[in-house]
């Protein structure tokens, strides 16, 4: 690797589930800058059986914009020195993910947190034991269960400190017991994140059973959660054990001089990064619907929040979310009649394809279905574990974010940018002055990984147009009749023109405000309703600088939390007219 | 350059097929034995049912004290109802055969004996590798027919063609006592009777194109092997698997409805064993670029499992039905002129 110093051209990896993507950034007039991008078909698979082949493939691409060769004809990676690339380096989310077993006492307490700390990394909960109420099983049951699941890791919470001893000690005993049943070499380890004063006797209960590893207790109290150091450790055994599976990771970590970062673990990087750069009484939310994750990463009073929902995404999961939660969840967005049969058989064709896009609006119409409710999924479990701070200002809706990030494939090429700030307005439903930020080139979770290599890089990057500008929002919350004039909105353009309209509750204006444009925005509730835009309460108003994008600028007044018509007919017409007042 | 997904509809190529147990067991054959399908080549002790039973409950002592009550040692073999432990008139019994596992914590474990598993060659081949304690690698020449979307096992059986085109359903009265042990190759799609018949028939496996969705349950309940070469729906089977399948209609085939999509990606498949003594040229290496003139299947709808020839790959993104603008290639689909299909669409048959 050069010196940090000399360090000019830098390849970014993303190896996905799906696809591979790679992105160069180099120095162009003293200022690092995004120059080019390819794309590839992850290749961990058969007839490749190797992810760099990924990797080249995608920088072919970029060889061909740009001139440059990043390998040579035998498929190793070029220095600098040979008109390759300083620096690469590299994150990763197409290995397979942590299989855990989570046990605690109660099901929404302390099994909740460690479900909250497993979601931190890549992973799948293969089975709960909870000892409270239906969840609680008979130890015959709970030595089945984690013995069936042969999971990589048993992740045991419970007992608030200086709180309960023996039912935590039970569940302990029971995975000790159902380690002894299998074989050594293929034994979980048991990481405890319950009670800190058990963890002597916990010790002495698994000795010679299952390796055990401790961790901060998850729940404490009954109102603190600390995820952190149980994250980290879970984050950890992913890394060590499950992301360097894939055929091909050992020459990727061999190219890149720091360890191979978890793609969503950068992302949230990069979030926490935008946080500093923002109003600091505001979070910065950022979504990533991928192949097979989807991520959500925030960042409130400085602090990051990770949450990963593996098995939904827009390839899987999706036949999964059907049989749990019903074909209303996705018929509710799609703006026309859809069976379940053709749901089901389009889904389960999607997953035999994962990179096949649809061709036809119907099959659109369902994957941005299936895209908001991947989101809602996320953050119906992200949002427990949040400390949102003054962020906060009513306790059943979104706090107010101040920048809210846009990335993964199907969010950022759809084929009208409306149509991806009405799926992410519809998903997350923030509230207040927000912007939505179009990750169009891959660059947030890249940008995480280059920071540890070269932060000036990340930050010059961010500076110079990485992201683009989606649609600034503005969502007024309060209640009111639908038709009812809420509020009236003033645009005045830096040339001195601009214009006055009125918003109806239950309706979705846009206004026009190019991408690079900056307009001064005056809002001013109605007196009757008192609706509150974020300006400082219900029914205060105000002006802000807000900045144009794609999409211009969005006032949606649907209300908060969004209510869809009961009849599946009249929420055809309304998902209709929705999609139409975006730009279709 | 683009690479896409690639399927496997070939005539005559060399097949290798690692069997691999599910646990460390015994390798019954030898490196270069020939071995037939339903051959045991290996075989393995699954471990057993278990129960737990709470020993120091049951007779009323701590934890540390049950050693003084048990009447059986960890390891020994236990009879269904034979005494555990006991205190006084206090018993606990073996709820069942097998062996007593381990003891701790006030309870003990009976672990019920193992069960046999056996590995069968599942194609007719020769054994070209021996892995010590876990399977073997099989080879043989033969056709390949990948599917795409596949239930239920493996098996082995005479390929019988029952419907005269590619795009006609397969129907239950399609399916006559003839049709005993072997695999039935359909066309577009099946019907609920369909599987009820084929069941019923002792049907060795299905082939279809298209599978409809709302069958999906009742498929992957059957014991029979069902592949499906082009998807979930009413999908006409593309023609050179239509065309493969059936010129080698009265051969025997070995058919594996199994399917896994990441991670160590599994296929459904028909393989049809066939002797050669040399392979013809392969006309493309798998894994190479996407060039003109080769063949390819689009995956999603409009057009999804109709078949083609690229004619030629369009350099700058143009938009599709839903106004994404995608690269793409032109396909000669056989209508008027070509067609434009989104790369990501398309697979190559190889």
């Amino acid at each position: 690797m050069a010196r940090e110093s000399s360090i000019d051209s830098i390849l970014l990896v993303d190896c996905g589930t799906v696809m591979t993507k790679v992105v160069l950034l180099d120095r162009v007039g003293g200022r690092y800058r995004f120059v080019a991008r390819g794309e590839a078909l992850t290749t961990s698979e058969y007839p490749w059986s190797d992810v760099t082949s990924g990797i080249r493939h995608a920088a072919e691409q970029i060889a061909q914009v740009t001139g440059r060769v990043f390998f040579d004809t035998a498929g190793d990676l070029l220095s600098a020195e040979q008109r390759g690339a300083d620096v690469l380096t590299a994150t990763v989310s197409a290995s397979p993910p942590l299989e855990v077993v989570l046990g605690g006492l109660v099901r929404d307490l302390s099994v909740a947190s460690a479900e909250r700390a497993a979601a931190g990394t890549y992973s799948r909960v293969k089975a709960i034991i909870a000892s409270d109420g239906s969840g609680g099983l008979t130890e015959e049951e709970r030595v089945s269960t984690i013995h069936k699941a042969t999971p990589d890791v048993i992740c045991i919470a419970g007992g608030l400190e200086n709180g309960a001893e023996r039912p935590v000690l039970e569940i302990v005993a029971s995975a000790a017991l159902a380690c002894s049943l299998m074989d050594e070499g293929a034994r979980p380890r048991l990481l405890y994140v319950g009670n800190s004063q058990l963890r002597q006797k916990v010790a002495e209960v698994v000795k010679g059973h299952v390796e055990l590893r401790v961790a901060d207790n998850v729940r404490p109290t009954l109102t603190e959660e600390n995820l952190l150091n149980a994250q980290e450790e879970l984050d950890g055994f992913y890394r060590q054990n499950k992301m360097v599976q894939l055929s091909g990771m050992d020459a990727l970590e061999a190219w890149s001089p720091t360890p191979l970062t978890p793609t969503a673990r950068a992302f949230s990087r990069t979030v926490q990064y935008l946080w500093h750069l923002g109003d600091s009484s505001r979070g910065v939310l950022g979504v990533d619907v991928g192949a097979a994750h989807t991520t959500i990463a925030a960042a409130f009073d400085g602090h990051p929040f990770l949450t990963i929902r593996g098995n939904l995404g827009i390839a899987f999961g999706g036949e999964r979310l059907l049989q749990e939660q019903g074909v209303e969840t996705l018929t509710r967005w799609i703006p026309e009649p859809v069976t379940e049969d053709e749901i089901l058989g389009t889904l389960i064709n999607k997953e035999l394809y994962p990179a096949s896009i649809p061709q036809e609006s119907r099959e659109l119409w369902l994957e941005q279905a299936l895209v908001r409710e991947a989101i809602r999924g996320t953050l119906e479990v992200a949002r427990p574990g949040w400390k949102p701070g003054v962020a906060q200002t009513y306790p059943h809706l979104l706090p107010l974010c101040d920048t809210i990030i846009i990335s993964g494939g199907v969010l950022v090429n759809t084929p009208r940018p409306g149509q991806t700030a009405l799926m992410v307005l519809d998903a997350l439903q923030p509230i207040g002055v927000s912007t939505l930020v179009l990750d169009k080139y891959g660059l947030a979770s890249a940008l995480g990984s280059v920071a540890a290599v070269k932060p000036l890089a990340a930050v010059e990057t961010l500076d110079s147009g990485g992201f683009v500008n989606l649609a600034t929002v503005v969502s007024p919350v309060g209640r009111a009749r639908p038709g009812d004039t809420i509020l009236r909105v003033k645009m005045t353009y830096d040339d001195g023109s601009g214009f006055s309209v009125e918003v109806q509750y239950g309706n979705i204006e846009v206004l026009p405000l190019l991408p690079g444009q900056q307009a001064i925005l005056e809002l001013r509730p109605t007196k009757r309703h008192r609706f509150d835009v974020g300006l400082g309460g219900p029914g205060k108003g105000g002006k802000r600088r807000v900045n144009g994008g794609l999409a211009g600028l969005i006032i949606d007044a649907r209300g908060r939390p969004l209510r869809l018509a009961s009849e599946p007919e009249e929420r055809q017409v309304q998902a209709r007219q929705w999609l139409w007042d975006v730009g279709g | 350059m683009n690479y896409l997904c690639e399927t496997q509809v070939a005539p005559l190529v060399n097949v290798r097929r690692e069997r691999i147990l599910p646990a460390s067991g015994e390798v019954l054959v030898r490196l270069g034995e020939r071995v037939d399908p339903t051959q045991v080549v290996a075989q393995a002790n699954i471990p057993g049912d278990f129960r737990v039973l709470p020993v120091a409950h049951l007779l009323g002592v701590s934890d540390s004290k049950i050693k003084g009550y048990m009447r059986v040692n960890v390891g020994d073999e236990v009879r269904r109802g034979q005494i555990i432990a006991k205190r006084g008139s206090r018993v606990v019994k073996s709820p069942m055969a097998g062996v007593l596992a381990s003891r701790g914590g006030g309870r003990v474990l009976v672990e019920a004996p193992p069960m046999p598993f056996e590995l069968r060659a599942y194609i007719q081949g020769t054994v070209t590798n021996v892995l010590q304690n876990r399977g073997v690698v099989i080879e043989t020449t033969g056709a390949v027919v990948q599917g795409v979307w596949g239930a239920g096992g493996e098996s082995f059986g005479v390929l019988k063609k029952l419907v005269k085109s590619p795009d006609r359903p397969l129907r239950a009265r399609d399916i006559d006592p003839s049709c005993h042990g072997s695999i039935v190759i359909g066309g577009s799609g099946l019907n609920k009777a369909v599987i009820e018949r084929a069941q019923e028939l002792q049907v060795r496996g299905i082939v279809t194109g298209g599978l409809p969705p709302e069958l999906i349950s009742q498929v992957r309940r059957s014991p029979i092997p069902v592949v499906a070469t082009e998807g979930i729906g009413t999908i006409s089977m593309s023609e050179p698997f239509f065309q493969l399948l059936t010129t080698n209609d009265g051969r025997e085939a070995s058919i594996s409805g199994q399917v896994k999509s990441r991670w160590g990606i599994v296929r459904p498949e028909i393989i049809i064993a066939l002797p050669a003594e040399s392979l013809p040229p392969t006309q493309s290496q798998p894994g190479t670029p996407l060039t003109v003139g080769v063949r390819v299947r689009a995956v999603r709808a409009p057009y999804l499992g109709q078949v083609g020839t690229v004619v030629t790959l369009v350099e700058h993104p143009r938009h599709i039905e839903t106004d994404a603008r995608v690269r793409g290639a032109e396909v000669d689909l056989g209508q008027a002129s070509p067609i434009f299909i989104p790369l990501v669409n398309l697979e190559i048959l190889r």
